[in-house]
């Protein structure tokens, strides 16, 4: 009886050490498991109600371990809570059809998010949060510590040493919840080798290393062909290069991944060039190595990129350019996802890319009613850092025009991040961008959600763009003015035909909107010569033939 | 529209089939037939709620390259993928019989010097084959146009010019390989039936329309020109192509003949021998055969620069000349 | 199924006409569309012909149409576009560069094609 009453302080250890020796037999030299015995290692590790991480962002994939998680006996596993970046493979879902998992907690979905909604509608999901990419990254370390991780590399050497090199991205902190709390952590790799190219997650952190029968999936995500550029999207660069960029000389940033901002990363050394702000704007990136910088890399505009992955093809150019992007020693990118998501966060004075939908109050969402698409890092970088006590120029000048300054906070000086959204008043089949009330108020009816998903907060919005004009709603004293100066650059969407012509021009007086004629643009100008690549092809000369892209992307 | 010394600048992809044609003759010389004011547009269309064009895509008329008046049809790719229908079909067809009545004007005037005169037809392709929308008219003007084609062989030369986004395929395909000579860039691509096509009815294993660099590796203008299929290379420039229409512009008419790839027993029996070889070489992929064509390293050609390329290619022999 | 046509007739301050007889600009793309502009005698006004596949937006295209003509100041003028999906963004760059290409002289015109 006396032994009921010795607190036992271990139990997770105890549980950790149990699991790995029902697998014992499965593991061939030092930690290496055969890709054959992969679903009777998870079938052995696994218990049910377990959290479980499955690795996997907008680029890489744990896909092999992905697959083999749906072959598990759901009689042995069931009612998993995955917690996880994305739902981005079939697979990701089919583990919930097949009763193997029953909760879910993630950031972003894309093909899938039709899908998702549907599990969710039917209840064959249940769906905890959905999260920014940090957040998530947060509650590993809080309420949703994995105990086991399934994560995704290049290499591994038979002690379990991992080489994540250009794509590390979520990596190292999924492991390091997982294994510091006592969990199981267990990685595919495209190669078992003698020595790793890397130690970028050490052996000790690892407990079991699979060779997959293919190379990992990687997505490339932020490749943008300069042929798809529209002449619309080169007027709306110019403005933001002038109205934004050079109007606050913003020095550090995030780029959406639309056409936007490839089109203003085409335009830097052109029409910035010419505005000459070279220097003056764009020396700092967070931003995943988009072929679309070259030339302005190439011509000398940026001092630092941190990426939160990589980019298929962009390998051998950041390689070269090591006084640019974070580089190892053994000559290869390091991304991190987490790291660069909080430099998005605090170090950059500024946001900007496109959206779906903005509305009146300037609220914007890329949901749609039957897709849970979730947020990705968006928010994490288009939102004001509260926590930010560092200066800048143009983080200070923001501040002090934020016509709600003095409201909230008295006399005191205090900067704001620049948040943009840019977006034609229109976009394709004439879906207009500006709406009475989001979708995601739909989205929110259809899956039950307890709130609708929103990307950017209108308290957080600080520019809309279109091609009408440059809206400056911080600088608006109230709800009022703000409505009116969003209605001024709607063009001809049913919002923007509610603005008033009088109120308009007082807004235009007061400098909350800006034109491109009060911004001395010359919208003849505008067209897709100004780009200083115009298509995948011009990219690679710019590189010197370091990029080599994608067989999707290459037109020739 | 660009100045024509523009023009000559500008990229040929990017450029729209009326600034092509302006641009592939003498400058100032192009006369427009049919133009958007005749207001020619389809009468099927409309009836299907399709968008309509006032040239039906298709631009037709004349120009000089010296003394020699050149009959231009320029196909828009951007107007439903450049497909061919009853009006623009009509264009292209009465487009060389007015060339080849031409051909008998310039001879009855100019009896004893007319090769220095002698007209020529260009047709730049952009075009995935007929209009699905009006089937039957499309397929019709593509019998047409291949009569017209027969009927001008042997007496002035008909000229294809690929170099396009859409590319040749469909039955426009057939057509630009029963012409005289063939011009291409490496964005051009020739083929019968399109990528999409393939891995729809074959499936992905068999070709994966959406790799784009096996799609050009096996259609496109490189691979082409290491084939023979097409006579010659050139750069992305408007300027580039009305280069070299020039030189072939140079060329006797009586050797003309020789730039042809089908079109004579000989020819039938080049091909044929061609694919004994494909049987016998067994190529897993266009770059094998071009290793065996005697390009030692052939996945560096795909990347390489135009002017590189055309220094280190090795093309495959013709046998008939 | 058929195609949506609209007619309309504007009157601008002062207007003047175009310097070519008659101009084309643009290509019937997807989201794109063309402009013919033919000068004619219309008593100072404007007459618009459109054509397109797209429904429910006939108020924007007067909209549109209205604002680029009173703007230009152009009279004496008959304008046709067959369009394809093109946003007002898109109609009225184009309205621009049609008009830039139709007021280039003739000679210009003769010359350079």
């Amino acid at each position: 009886m006396e032994q009921e009453n010795v607190k036992v302080w271990d139990t997770l250890k105890r549980d950790k050490e149990e699991r790995i020796g029902q697998v014992k037999n499965l593991v061939k030299e030092g930690k290496v498991v055969a890709a054959k015995d992969t679903v009777a290692l998870l079938e052995g590790v696994i218990k049910p109600g377990d959290k479980v991480n499955l690795e996997g962002n907008n680029q890489k994939q744990a896909d092999f371990l992905a697959d083999c998680l749906c072959k598990v006996d759901p009689k042995k596993i069931y009612d998993l809570h995955m917690v996880q970046s994305v739902i981005a493979l079939k697979s990701h879902l089919d583990v919930f059809e097949k009763g193997i998992a029953k909760k879910l907690d993630y950031s972003f979905s894309g093909t899938q998010a039709g899908r998702l909604a549907e599990f969710v509608k039917d209840g064959k999901l249940e769906l905890g949060s959905i999260h920014t990419y940090l957040e998530l990254f947060a509650r590993y370390y809080a309420d949703l510590v994995p105990r086991v991780a399934l994560v995704v590399a290049f290499e591994a050497d038979k002690e379990g040493n991992l080489y994540t090199g250009f794509n590390t991205e979520d990596t190292p902190v999924i492991v390091e919840a997982t294994a510091f709390k006592q969990g199981i952590v267990i990685a595919q790799v495209n190669k078992i080798v003698d020595k790793v190219t890397r130690v970028d997650i050490p052996a000790g952190w690892i407990d079991f290393v699979i060779e997959s029968p293919k190379p990992f999936y990687i997505e490339p995500l932020f490749t943008r062909d300069p042929a798809l550029i529209t002449d619309t999207q080169v007027l709306m660069a110019m403005m933001a290069i002038k109205g934004v960029y050079g109007e606050y000389g913003v020095q550090s940033l995030n780029h959406g991944l639309g056409f936007f901002t490839a089109a203003i990363e085409l335009l830097l050394p052109t029409y910035g060039e010419e505005l000459g702000l070279k220097g003056k704007i764009c020396s700092y990136f967070a931003l995943n190595p988009h072929p679309t910088m070259i030339p302005a890399i190439e011509s000398g505009w940026v001092k630092n990129m941190h990426c939160f992955g990589g980019e298929l093809g962009m390998e051998e150019y950041v390689s070269a350019r090591s006084d640019v992007f974070f580089i190892g020693p053994d000559g290869t990118l390091r991304s991190n996802r987490a790291y660069s998501q909080a430099a998005g966060h605090y170090a950059m004075d500024m946001f900007i890319g496109g959206t779906l939908q903005i509305d009146k109050y300037g609220n914007s969402s890329t949901a749609t009613a039957n897709r849970i698409s979730g947020f990705g890092g968006a928010p994490n970088m288009g939102c004001d850092a509260k926590g930010r006590r560092h200066s800048s120029e143009a983080w200070l000048k923001c501040g002090k025009e934020y016509g709600l300054q003095e409201e909230l906070i008295g006399n005191l000086p205090r900067g704001k991040k620049l948040v943009v959204q840019m977006q034609e008043t229109f976009k394709e089949k004439l879906e207009p961008t500006f709406v009475e009330e989001l979708d995601a108020w739909k989205l929110q009816k259809n899956a039950n959600l307890d709130m609708p998903p929103i990307m950017i907060y209108s308290d957080d919005l600080t520019h809309i763009i279109t091609e009408v004009g440059i809206a400056y709603v911080h600088k608006c004293t109230d709800m009022k003015e703000k409505m009116a100066a969003i209605r001024a650059v709607a063009g001809y969407t049913e919002i923007g035909m509610q603005a008033d012509e009088k109120e308009t021009e007082a807004l235009r007086k007061k400098g909350i909107v800006k034109t491109p004629e009060d911004l001395g643009i010359d919208v003849s100008r505008a067209n897709r010569s100004m780009l200083a690549a115009k298509n995948i092809k011009e990219l690679v000369e710019w590189s010197g033939g370091l990029y080599n892209p994608p067989a999707k992307f290459v037109n020739w | 529209m660009l100045k024509w010394d523009e023009l000559q600048k500008a990229n040929f992809t990017d450029s729209n089939a009326r600034a092509r044609a302006y641009g592939l003759v003498d400058k100032g010389t192009f006369t427009e037939f049919v133009s958007p004011k005749d207001k020619l547009s389809s009468p099927h269309l409309p009836v299907l709620g399709e968008a309509i064009e006032f040239d039906d895509g298709i631009v037709t008329g004349v120009g000089l390259i010296g003394k020699r008046p050149i009959f231009v049809v320029s196909q828009e790719g951007k107007f439903i993928g450049g497909a061919v229908g009853e009006v623009g079909g009509a264009k292209m067809v009465k487009t060389i019989k007015l060339a080849l009545r031409a051909y008998e004007d310039v001879k009855k005037e100019h009896p004893d010097s007319y090769e220095d005169r002698l007209p020529a037809v260009v047709i730049s392709f952009e075009t995935g084959g007929v209009r699905l929308h009006e089937a039957n008219a499309g397929l019709l003007a593509h019998a047409e146009v291949m009569d017209q084609i027969q009927d001008a062989r042997g007496k002035i030369p008909v000229i294809t010019i690929i170099g396009s986004k859409v590319g040749c395929f469909g039955g426009m395909g057939f057509v630009a390989a029963a012409t005289d000579v063939v011009i291409m860039s490496e964005n051009g691509r020739l083929g019968l039936t399109g990528p999409e096509v393939i891995e729809q009815e074959i499936g992905k294993d068999e070709f994966d329309a959406g790799d784009k660099a096996l799609v050009f590796r096996t259609t496109g203008g490189k691979h082409k020109y290491i084939m023979q299929d097409c006579n010659f290379l050139v750069a992305d420039k408007i300027g580039a192509f009305k280069t070299q229409l020039d030189e072939v512009m140079k060329i006797p008419f009586n050797e003309i003949e020789g730039y042809r790839r089908i079109g004579s027993l000989k020819l039938v029996e080049e091909q044929l021998e061609l694919v004994k070889k494909a049987v016998e070489i067994a190529p897993k992929d266009s770059k094998d055969m071009w290793k065996y064509f005697g390009n030692e390293n052939p996945e560096s050609l795909t990347n390489m620069s135009y002017d590189e390329f055309m220094k280190s290619v090795k093309r495959r022999e013709r046998i008939c000349k | 199924m058929a195609l949506n046509e609209m007619k309309f007739e504007f009157k601008a301050e002062n207007p003047k006409s175009i310097n070519k007889g008659w101009s084309h600009f643009g290509v019937v793309g997807s989201g794109d569309m063309e402009i013919l502009m033919e000068k004619m005698d219309l008593n100072g006004s404007v007459q618009v012909k459109i054509v397109t596949p797209v429904t429910g937006f006939d108020n924007v295209w007067g909209m549109v149409m209205e604002k680029f003509i009173r703007s230009s100041n152009l009279g004496d003028v008959y304008i046709e576009i067959n369009d394809n999906n093109a946003t007002p963004v898109v109609v009225s760059m184009r309205l621009r560069q049609a008009l830039a290409d139709a007021n280039k002289q003739e000679e210009e015109v003769d010359e350079d094609a």
